[in-house]
């Protein structure tokens, strides 16, 4: 990351029903230099990403049952369209989602190896960055 | 709704209801049967209704579907039909019979108020006289025939009976045994049933009659055991040489087996086992009685049925002990599972603490280092409650009692729930109850006993639109010398069909955030003291929870400790 100028601060969408996973994260990519937006709930998180429209989002696959049904479906569409890569926390599997991307980190995972993960998709996602060589 | 119950396989447990007019059943995760089973095929078998009935029908797979035993092609299947396929067995319950709305109507049931029938009971039979209704009386000496047919019909009436009083095999053989000795003159007798791995005949109860040295070893003929396994007859073999069916096997003769019944017990589906009867008479008897026939065809044929119904007995003892040990395993999956989410999502969030701590410890940043030991802590009261009810749910124990004040237990609790509350902007009331006495109860028991439930308020009434609020009363009410502590919210409320469960173990509604024993604990604990918990809810509106224990007044201040 070091030695890269970037034009505007990069973002991440966290969506978790963990406060603790929200808060680790939260913490891990602000000192990275990242903005980061948090939501508890599917419903909100989606508006979120309306709205702002971030580079990468984190999503939680076991949020409480109070959103839309098809919440993974969604956030995808929402990825799909922003060129933000989706990473899916959870013990589930590729199949059973249906989604023909993203990205699956399953439970329980560890944080170090999962927000390296997310610093190397932000690298090589949407902004086709002015490398040195 | 009709279904198929796995009674064995690794599905042993799953219960799948035929919604559809087809289902699929095979290994494929697509059908709705999906059974876990590398000898079924992936697309193994549909079950097609037709009507009212459904059918069976194998999709071509390798290794076949069988109903009760037999492999088929396509079955109408009955209730109690016994569905195989690889090596997990299945059993068919058919749809109900349409109930029939007009027989409320038809049958009503009358008070003694509604007096149009003028009935009077002027004969009642217990089950033990039932029993005796069969007895030989005065007119059985002047007709032997009706005699012998009511003492026969005697025995079937105590067989059923007999049947109908137990569900352990062994002492329901050995009270079909004594039941044939009582009623035939045998010198021994002997059930064998048959039993995995190998499906071979293992004794089960042996009898001999007083008199008959008991140390005798019965020692039966294979060659009768496999006319009668394999015929699935019963054979009665008055006199063993005269019998040319047995003259090959030397046996009898060798063993001088002069009367012997034996007969197959045959259930629904199999036959489960085998009951031997012999006796042998010494030779001045024969001359002195003219031969020897204390066995009669009539003994076979009433051998034939009461095995039928020992048979029916054993059938359905075992499939209710599997069903009760794959209900078990059921519970206990599901106690496994949720569990385990549970103390994964403890972990989860001590690596996160951890991963905090060393980052902030890396980048010496003390507000970092601190947040994350914020939450390891947190997690390790986690584990602690987790473990602490799991500790109190798991084993009967007495209450720890001490003099102690409920406001102030529930005050505690209101004090630590603060936190939480306001995380969750949730108004949390306090109201304590005045004048409240020192009671006898078990403080600490009781802290957690209102800590669950008040959490789960706060859980609720964060879940709810409008501000969230939790209020909390104690109140002694001194006439019914009982305390009671009411929780109450305005979150979602709690649907009726889950009111049901809601005291269950390992029964969570709060997904990932609960461990489904706070309720079951909570009920415990009150119940320990002698008080129950009163569930009140409407859905949309709230829930109402209310403690109630017993108020047990200290005995030395019980004068001065109202005030």
């Amino acid at each position: 990351m070091e030695g890269v100028i970037l034009d505007r601060q990069r973002s991440v969408l966290i969506v978790d029903h963990s406060e603790e996973t929200c808060e680790v994260l939260q913490t891990a990519l602000q000192r990275r230099g990242l903005q980061t937006f948090v939501a508890s709930r599917a419903r909100a998180g989606l508006e979120l990403a309306r709205r702002h429209h971030p580079d990468l989002i984190v999503l939680d696959l076991e949020l409480d049952p109070a959103g839309p049904e098809d919440v993974t479906a969604h956030f995808f569409e929402q990825s799909q369209a922003d060129h933000a890569p989706l990473v899916m926390l959870g013990s589930v599997r590729r199949e059973e989602t249906g989604l023909a991307g993203g990205e699956f980190v399953p439970k329980p995972y560890h944080y170090a190896p999962l927000v390296r993960r997310i610093e190397e998709l932000l690298d090589t996602s949407s902004y086709p960055l002015a490398r040195a060589d | 709704m009709p279904s198929l119950f796995v009674i064995r396989g690794n599905d042993q447990g799953s219960r799948f209801e035929l919604e559809d007019t087809a289902a699929r059943l095979g290994r494929d995760s697509s059908g709705a049967i999906q059974v876990h089973d590398t000898e079924v095929s992936r697309q193994h078998a549909e079950i097609r209704r037709i009507g009212h009935d459904y059918t069976i029908i194998d999709l071509g797979s390798s290794n076949g579907t069988f109903v009760n035993g037999k492999r088929i092609e396509q079955h109408r299947l009955c209730s109690g039909d016994q569905v195989q396929v690889g090596s997990t067995l299945m059993l068919y319950t058919g749809p109900s019979d349409e109930p029939d709305e007009g027989l409320q109507q038809a049958i009503r049931i009358a008070t003694s108020q509604q007096v149009d029938d003028r009935s009077q009971i002027i004969h009642s039979v217990t089950e033990e006289e039932g029993s005796r209704i069969f007895d030989p009386g005065a007119d059985s000496l002047q007709n032997p025939w009706l005699a012998r047919a009511r003492s026969n019909l005697q025995v079937m009436y105590r067989t059923a009976l007999a049947v109908s009083h137990t569900l352990d095999i062994d002492r329901l053989l050995q009270r079909i045994m004594e039941l044939i000795f009582e009623w035939v003159d045998a010198d021994r007798g002997c059930i064998m049933l048959v039993e995995p791995p190998n499906d071979e005949l293992v004794p089960k109860v042996r009898r001999t009659r007083d008199g008959i040295r008991g140390d005798d070893r019965i020692t039966i003929s294979k060659t009768i055991l496999d006319y009668v396994t394999e015929r699935n007859e019963g054979v009665l073999t008055s006199d063993a040489r005269q019998d040319e069916r047995w003259d090959s096997a030397a046996s009898i003769v060798q063993m001088r087996v002069r009367e012997a019944i034996c007969v197959p017990m045959r259930g629904r589906y199999d036959m489960v086992g085998v009951i031997y009867i012999d006796t042998s008479t010494p030779p001045q008897e024969i001359i002195r009685q003219g031969g020897a026939n204390k066995f009669t065809e009539d003994h076979l044929k009433l051998m034939v049925a009461i095995a039928h119904q020992a048979a029916l007995a054993v059938e359905d003892t075992r499939y209710y002990s599997a069903m009760v040990q794959a209900e078990r395993l059921a519970a206990i999956g599901q106690t496994v599972a949720t569990l385990s989410h549970h103390i994964k999502n403890i972990l989860q969030g001590i690596r996160g603490g951890s991963y905090l701590i060393e980052l902030g410890l890396s980048e010496h940043d003390e507000t970092v280092v601190d947040k994350g030991w914020k939450i390891v802590e947190k997690n390790q009261s986690k584990i602690s409650s987790l473990v602490m009810d799991m500790l109190t749910f798991s084993k009967e124990r007495e209450p720890d009692l001490a003099v102690a004040n409920i406001n102030q237990v529930a005050g505690d609790v209101i004090e630590l729930m603060q936190v939480r509350a306001d995380e969750m902007q949730v108004d949390l009331h306090w109201e304590p109850g005045d004048p409240m006495p020192d009671l006898v109860f078990d403080p600490e028991g009781l802290h957690r006993a209102v800590l669950n439930v008040a959490t789960n308020a706060i859980d609720a009434a964060g879940e709810s639109s409008p501000p969230g609020r939790v209020a909390v009363r104690s109140r002694y009410a001194a006439d019914k010398a009982v305390v009671r502590i009411t929780v109450e919210d305005n979150g979602p409320g709690i649907p009726p069909d889950q009111i049901d469960h809601l005291f269950s173990p390992f029964v969570s509604s709060k997904k990932s955030r609960g461990t489904g024993l706070g309720l079951p604990v909570s009920q415990k604990i009150l119940n320990e003291h002698g008080g129950r918990i009163l569930v009140d809810s409407t859905p949309g509106r709230g829930s109402r929870f209310v403690l109630e224990l017993p108020a047990v007044i200290p005995q030395a201040k019980s004068q001065t400790s109202t005030h």
